[in-house]
């Protein structure tokens, strides 16, 4: 084949990777609803690998009596769909399944399950960094350290099929 | 700026500690290395000047076991720099992007970034075949691109803010779509990049995930391998993926990708001869899965690994792989106690640790048995089997010569006897085998039937009597003995100094650790150290020069 054409065609790939790249999660901006997330505390050694913040949530250790969960035990990494309440401000957790609920009813987002251990469980939502812009690192990581004042939250979107993403960070006094 | 500065101080460190390794290996070969290469420069312009004969060159190249070079070798200077040039720039974009500049819009630095990306590959593609000259730097922008690639991708994650348990994701977006470039314009750099990135992702994403990545190995066997004739560096980058891949299989019990990874290297290994990684590799990877099928299988015992290991042992034969033959005999016997010890689980018969060292002493000496028999077939490796078997029966009558009896459980049931009566007969057959094919005619194959019968008349003492554990240390010992003595007779026999001296090695291990043995059990430590420490020096300085001279006469 002509090695012009088969530039061409790269280059074709490449723009079409990073557009649907981009698309996909575009897509979750525009038409996802936003909800705002409670962060907690987090131990100050893991926090500011390079140039992001380890981020963790409320949600992704939910108090064992206040959740319900369709199964006593989940595999390491397995696909669970986590359904939100607003209580006041924030988004909570409410239940924990590991079927897709019926969309356009509830608020659910998608997360993987982490550590299950009798009826506590982790999950993490691919939500849990978030890069820094130059010059904010101190701050936020200042905020999200145990025994701060300040608390941050996180505003996310989640679209229809439970897939979130961060808009932004919000630090409050 | 936290993070780059981190960056520079881990990159430093690196540099510190290579250094420190390559100060070390100068030191360790003592600078022969650059003597070398210094003759194989200096010596034909020696030739050239007519200050030596073609003929004395050959003659002093021999005398350092060198070859000559064979004309202009390794990577000219236009080369080194193009490639180190198209890696600094594409690590700065990378850190670039890692600063987080917002004094830009997301969309129009993605944009830019992407751009200048594909500016970069029509600059490969302009100076590799449009213009004629430039072929070395077309390779690198190529190379350059496709590593702007990697910066666009790690930017769209940024702004999007994926997070960094999902990085495996980023690799594959920075690996997949780059292959391209790599297969259709034969560009190697390229090549290991890609190789490396898929190792990358594999890795990470088994390390989040916990699952079998069976993408990996379908790529790596159906692309990357079929494709990279000819690239050996990224050819052994995936040869390492795979194995690291099968090694990961042990600890999160993915018997399956095991396997698949085992049985493609091993077809791998059998077509491509030239490449003795593959068949290394396959014998690793099989292992891995024997190793994983044991823990998953519920100690079901694993009959299966019979078939690879045959062929794994004739294709090591038949590529003349002698290294391999050792990893296969290795691979074999942890196999075999494997399946003992899931037979033994099976069928409910108490298998211990006792039972154990009888069993591999007997092992070593039908590996050893086996060594005698290729011999008869004339088979170059006999020697492996026969140092391998050896090295065996050592090791575990080693282990029975301490007297700690009391850590042992002893389980002479029924079927633990038939099996050793079994592993004893396969002994038997082979020495009547060599018997029948004229092999004990010397008075060195006579001296090997004494070291087995030794271990068989043992053994069978061992059993017979398996309540006497003070006659089983003595006799360990015993037998521990005798092998360094029939080692250093054998030696002397066949004129090997190194079979001698293995012998004398076994002698003075026998006597350090019975020295230790005894002088842990006194109050009195000190002066009994002193005392027995000064005479073996003497027994030592004595028995070396024996030794030398012996050795010097076989040599001679």
């Amino acid at each position: 084949m002509n090695k012009k054409i088969i530039v061409i065609l790269i280059v074709c790939l490449w723009v079409v990777v990073a557009a649907a790249f981009i698309f996909s999660k575009q897509i979750i901006l525009k038409t996802g609803k936003t909800v705002l997330l409670e962060t907690l505390p987090v131990d100050p050694r893991d926090l500011l690998r390079g140039d992001y913040v380890v981020l963790s949530y409320k949600i992704g250790s939910p108090e064992p009596d206040k959740i319900k969960k369709d199964k006593s035990f989940y595999r390491y990494d397995e696909t669970v769909y986590v359904t939100l309440e607003q209580r006041g401000k924030y988004w909570e957790s409410v239940s924990v399944s590991s079927e897709k609920p019926a969309t356009g009813k509830d608020i659910f987002i998608k997360g993987r399950t982490r550590n299950s251990h009798r009826d506590r469980i982790e999950i993490i939502y691919g939500i849990e960094s978030y890069f820094v812009p130059e010059g904010q690192g101190k701050e936020i990581e200042l905020a999200t350290r145990m025994g701060s004042k300040q608390k941050p939250a996180v505003e996310a979107v989640i679209d229809k099929d439970g897939n979130a993403i961060i808009r932004r960070i919000i630090l409050e006094k | 700026m936290f993070g780059i500065l981190l960056w520079g101080i881990a990159i430093a460190a690196l540099l510190f500690v290579l250094l420190i390794i390559l100060g070390i290996w100068r030191l360790l070969t003592g600078g022969k290395r650059s003597f070398r290469k210094k003759l194989l420069r200096e010596l034909p312009g020696w030739e050239e000047k007519g200050l030596i004969s073609p003929q004395q060159g050959d003659g002093i190249l021999g005398l350092y076991s060198l070859k000559r070079l064979k004309g202009r070798h390794g990577m000219d200077m236009v080369k080194v720099l193009s490639v180190i040039g198209s890696v600094f720039i594409g690590i700065g974009v990378i850190f670039f992007v890692a600063s987080n500049w917002q004094r830009m819009p997301a969309y129009i630095r993605t944009a830019l970034l992407l751009a200048v990306t594909i500016a970069t590959l029509f600059a490969g593609y302009f100076f590799s075949y449009a213009k004629k000259g430039f072929e070395n730097l077309g390779k690198s922008l190529f190379l350059l691109a496709c590593l702007f690639w990697g910066g666009s991708i790690a930017l769209i994650g940024q702004i999007y803010q994926i997070p960094v348990s999902d990085n495996w994701y980023i690799m594959w977006l920075w690996a997949f779509p780059i292959l391209p470039v790599a297969i259709f314009f034969r560009n190697s750099y390229v090549y290991i990049l890609s190789s490396a990135l898929f190792l990358v992702w594999n890795f990470l994403y088994g390390a989040n995930t916990h699952a079998a990545n069976y993408l990996y190995p379908a790529i790596v066997f159906a692309v990357l391998f079929p494709f990279g004739g000819g690239f050996t560096v990224a050819r052994r980058i995936n040869i390492i993926g795979l194995v690291v891949a099968a090694v990961v299989c042990c600890f999160f019990k993915l018997d399956w990708l095991a396997l698949l990874i085992g049985a493609g290297l091993l077809s791998y290994a059998f077509f491509r001869k030239t490449e003795p990684l593959y068949l290394h590799a396959a014998t690793i990877s099989f292992l891995c899965w024997a190793i994983t099928f044991f823990t998953v299988r519920d100690y079901y015992p694993n009959f299966y690994f019979a078939l690879p290991l045959v062929l794994l042992f004739g294709l090591s034969h038949r590529h003349k792989a002698g290294l391999n033959v050792i990893l296969t005999l290795l691979a074999g016997l942890v196999w075999f106690d494997m399946i003992f010890y899931s037979y033994s689980v099976l069928y409910r018969f108490s298998y211990a640790y006792y039972n154990f060292l009888i069993v591999q002493l007997l092992v070593g000496v039908v590996i050893y048995a086996a060594g005698i028999i290729i011999k008869i077939k004339k088979d170059g490796f006999y020697l492996l089997y026969k140092v391998f078997g050896f090295l065996t029966a050592l090791v575990f009558t080693y282990l029975f010569t301490f007297n700690m009896p009391y850590h042992w459980q002893r389980y002479i049931t029924p079927q633990f006897n038939v099996s050793a009566l079994v592993l004893a007969g396969l002994i038997l057959a082979g020495v009547f085998y060599a018997r029948a094919g004229g092999y004990f005619k010397n008075r060195a194959s006579f001296l090997e039937l004494a070291g087995i019968a030794a271990v068989m008349a043992a053994i069978a003492i061992f059993m017979t009597l398996p309540d006497r554990t003070n006659l089983h240390v003595i006799l360990a010992n015993v037998l521990l003995f005798s092998f360094a003595l029939i080692s250093i007779f054998l030696g002397i026999e066949v004129h090997m100094p190194a079979v001698f001296n293995g012998g004398a090695v076994i002698f003075v291990l026998l006597i350090i650790t019975r020295f230790i043995d005894i002088g842990w059990k006194l109050k009195e430590k000190s002066l009994f150290f002193i005392l027995g420490g000064a005479l073996l020096l003497a027994i030592g300085i004595f028995f070396e020069n024996r030794r030398r001279k012996v050795v010097e006469r076989m040599r001679g």
